[in-house]
């Protein structure tokens, strides 16, 4: 048992706190103050301010640095996500392509793509989507119908996704698309990055639970892209698919932990400032999920040891989102249960401002579907896990 | 980073387990369970802990002992609760503990070595009745070295050799045979574990000098008791899941409705923290982590839960035959409900986390 860092991956923790600190306005800090900007500004504010801490250095911690990676370890990239929590820094603006396009390009990708796409997208130039989910296809998502035609080296498309994150910011989507009538309904399928920048394609944003307008629609009229961006072969999508979903935060849990676990003691305070922090029944729900949160970094920790000895997870990602998302989702339900009737006033009073932390409830309700629902990881857990029959 | 077994470890553990599924499985589980009148410890059992170090892993190796940690004790104590086996391992070893943390010199060396071997086994007296597992709330009063008082549950306290007793300042070792002591047996549901009442009235005790010793032996006994219903959690699940993939109803396997699945899946994730949990918990008893008085009752309020949810879905799962005497299903049940309660029950461990997270 060892559950200490090494010196230079602690180094690297001193290198990236200074930089933080001295990159990080204060007022940028403060709860709430992202959400008090227009939602284009702040999406800009973030994106620049990415940008110079990749041009710093501080990004694609464990990529190697051909692709313009830092080249680092598994217990860097846990430090990061931990000290970017620690410092509140920016969320990133482009999550999708940095967790799971650029490390299925890194394993599959050609020679060009490995050079146009990694690196712009570490310096934000390019924002990508995740075209997958489509009307008809959520959780399943092989019934997709959105279609290429071949049209000499380029494909037309038609169809339409939905739910798309940062549909209204994004640059290019990599999107599932049905290029070849296959003879099952994974085949045929191929990844396309398409730019979204062209007539054919328009993203219209969708109002969220919460008010907020972070993911929308996207339609493509008669879209083209050169057959050559294709990720993976043509035809086989479903497998690049696959690999691109197995690229699961795994070593972000330390991160999690550290943002839950400021929020627990977020919500810690608003019981004390409405007299409930000694109330047993409330204490009793606040341990429960404290102990989950914990058990959240143990996993983490277990999974970072598992990287460090090059061990595969596979499946075992379905336990990790089950973890984490079911624990935030707890831990935001107590929330409620905690601020009472307070929990619903929509303003802020004297000494008690909810307004940000009803944010994070409401988000709360979306981490147990995307990314997976909470249902289809039970089923991948007892299938794959367990041994249970289909 | 490292936070698993290692190699030795993980040997340790298949060590224990195929000793157990060779030489002492459920059909003799059962014989001891059915044999009320026996004193519920097998002779081949407890040689085997004796001679293949499960008593020494704690005790130095000055006392020969094997000098090991809590990591190490808590994979024995995952594969006895696995195979909910019987015997007086855990409060031998509690007792070690006991004498190793508060003892002097001459009581560890008195002790130690024939505790670690099985030469002598003893068990620990931590709990009033109706009281709770606190060193502030100790069962016995101590007046000139004569200790007066009533403890329940006390595992195996009628071949115990010594006698841990908490008393309000400090710990005290008793013997059974002297004046003033008396210890019942009481019938309990969980035949896998003999449990009794130590009573004293005005017993003369030998007290063990060091100071905080108490503490950290409830600390501990929280450990082991939650590496053991980890232990029991996991195999009940893994019964479960085996009773799932073979048992057709509606022309097909029960473990393929989702209904099941689902609650399986969940249980999967509950154990495997809990499992995590018990690693982390007995690691920051050794290395004395600022945090640890936490991750103990994280550990042990999360292994209680989760292996009460277990066992009870054993046996919800098997239908009829998961609620015979026949099957297995309630020997798990039954201990998992009694390890549950003991050294903390759940709800006493989220009030410890609360008071250390809210104040
Ligand atoms: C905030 C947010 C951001 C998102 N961002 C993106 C994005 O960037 N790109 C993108 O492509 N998609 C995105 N999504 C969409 C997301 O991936 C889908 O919502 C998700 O896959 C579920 O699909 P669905 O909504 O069609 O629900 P459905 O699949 O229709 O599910 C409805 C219900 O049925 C359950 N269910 C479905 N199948 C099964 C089964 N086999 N067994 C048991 N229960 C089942 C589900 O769990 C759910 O409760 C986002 C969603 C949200 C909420």
């Amino acid at each position: 048992m060892d559950l200490t860092y090494t010196e230079d991956e602690e180094q690297f923790r001193d290198e990236l706190r200074s930089w933080l600190r001295a990159n990080i306005p204060d007022e940028w800090t403060r709860p709430g103050f992202w959400r008090s900007l227009p939602s284009d500004e702040s999406f800009r504010m973030r994106r620049d301010w990415e940008r110079d801490k990749a041009m710093a250095g501080f990004a694609g911690i464990e990529w190697p640095v051909e692709f313009g990676g830092r080249g680092g370890t598994p217990g860097m990239k846990a430090i990061y996500d931990e000290e970017m929590v620690a410092a509140r820094a920016p969320q990133t603006v482009n999550a999708l392509g940095l967790t799971f396009l650029a490390p299925t390009v890194m394993a599959i990708g050609t020679a060009e793509q490995k050079r146009d796409i990694i690196g712009p997208m570490l310096r934000n130039e390019v924002i990508w989507c995740q075209g997958f989910s489509e009307p008809g296809a959520g959780s399943d998502l092989a019934a997709l119908s959105t279609r290429g035609v071949r049209d000499g080296d380029e494909f037309v498309v038609n169809g339409q996704k939905v739910w798309t994150t940062n549909a209204s910011h994004g640059d290019k989507i990599f999107a599932m698309v049905r290029t070849e009538p296959g003879d099952s309904k994974h085949r045929g399928i191929s990844m396309l990055l398409i730019d979204m920048h062209q007539p054919g394609v328009e993203a219209r944003p969708l109002r969220q639970l919460s008010g907020d307008s972070e993911f929308g629609e996207v339609f493509f009229t008669d879209a083209r892209v050169k057959a050559t961006d294709c990720l993976g072969s043509l035809g086989e999508g479903w497998g690049t698919a696959m690999l691109l979903l197995s690229f699961e935060r795994g070593a972000s849990g330390i991160g999690q932990y550290t943002e839950f676990r400021r929020q627990y003691d977020e919500i810690v305070r608003v019981a004390r400032r409405l007299g409930r922090a000694q109330e047993p029944v409330a204490r009793q729900q606040l341990a429960r999920c404290l102990a989950e949160l914990e058990c959240l970094r143990y996993h983490a920790m277990h999974v970072l040891t598992q990287v460090e000895q090059g061990r595969d997870l596979g499946s075992e990602a379905s336990l990790t989102k089950l973890q984490w998302s079911e624990t935030f989702q707890d831990l935001w339900e107590v929330f409620d249960d905690i601020a009472g009737p307070e929990a619903v006033l929509a303003q802020p009073r004297p000494g008690l401002d909810l307004i940000p932390m009803q944010a994070q409830a409401f988000w709360s309700r979306s981490v147990t579907i995307w990314g997976g629902s909470s249902q289809v990881q039970r089923n991948i857990v007892a299938e794959r896990l367990l041994g249970l029959p289909r | 980073m490292f936070f698993a077994l290692d190699a030795e470890q993980l040997t340790f553990a298949s060590t224990v387990r195929d000793f157990l599924a060779h030489r002492f499985d459920l059909d003799k589980v059962r014989a001891v369970v059915d044999d009320t009148a026996g004193d519920g410890a097998p002779a081949a059992l407890w040689k085997a802990a004796g001679e293949q170090g499960w008593l020494a892993v704690l005790v130095p190796e000055e006392h020969d002992g094997l000098g090991l940690g809590m990591v190490d004790a808590q994979v024995i104590a995952r594969e006895l609760g696995a195979g909910v086996a019987p015997g007086p391992w855990a409060p031998t070893v509690l007792a070690g503990e006991a004498v190793r943390l508060g003892g002097s010199a001459e009581q560890q060396a008195r002790l130690l070595p024939r505790l670690a071997t099985g030469q002598l086994a003893a068990t620990v007296a931590l709990r009033g009745e109706g009281g709770r597992y606190a060193a502030a709330e100790a069962p016995f009063e101590a007046r000139d070295g004569r200790l007066t008082g009533r403890a329940l549950p006390v595992e195996y306290p009628g071949i115990a050799h010594t006698i841990v007793a908490a008393a309000g300042d400090g710990l005290y070792l008793v013997d059974p045979a002297a004046p003033g002591v008396s210890v019942t047996a009481l019938s309990a549901y969980d035949g896998t574990t003999r449990v009794g009442a130590v009573e004293l009235d005005g017993a003369e005790a030998e007290p063990l000098p060091g100071i905080d010793a108490a503490a950290a032996l409830l600390d501990r006994a929280a450990v082991l008791t939650a590496s053991d219903l980890a232990g029991v959690a996991r195999e009940a699940l893994r019964r479960t899941v085996a009773y799932g993939r073979e048992r057709e109803q509606f022309g097909r396997p029960v473990g393929s409705f989702q209904a099941i699945k689902h609650a399986l899946a969940d249980l999967h994730v509950g154990i495997t923290m809990a499992e995590h949990a018990v690693l982390f918990a007995a690691h920051a008893v050794d290395a004395g982590l600022p945090g640890a008085a936490l991750a103990v009752s994280v550990a042990k309020s999360k292994a209680g839960e989760t292996a009460v949810a277990a066992t009870g879905a054993m046996i919800q799962y098997h239908g009829g035959i998961g609620y015979t005497w026949e099957h297995e299903a309630h020997l798990f049940y039954k201990r998992a409900k009694r390890q549950a309660a003991v050294f903390g029950d759940v709800t006493m461990h989220r009030e410890r986390i609360a008071a250390l997270t809210i104040g």
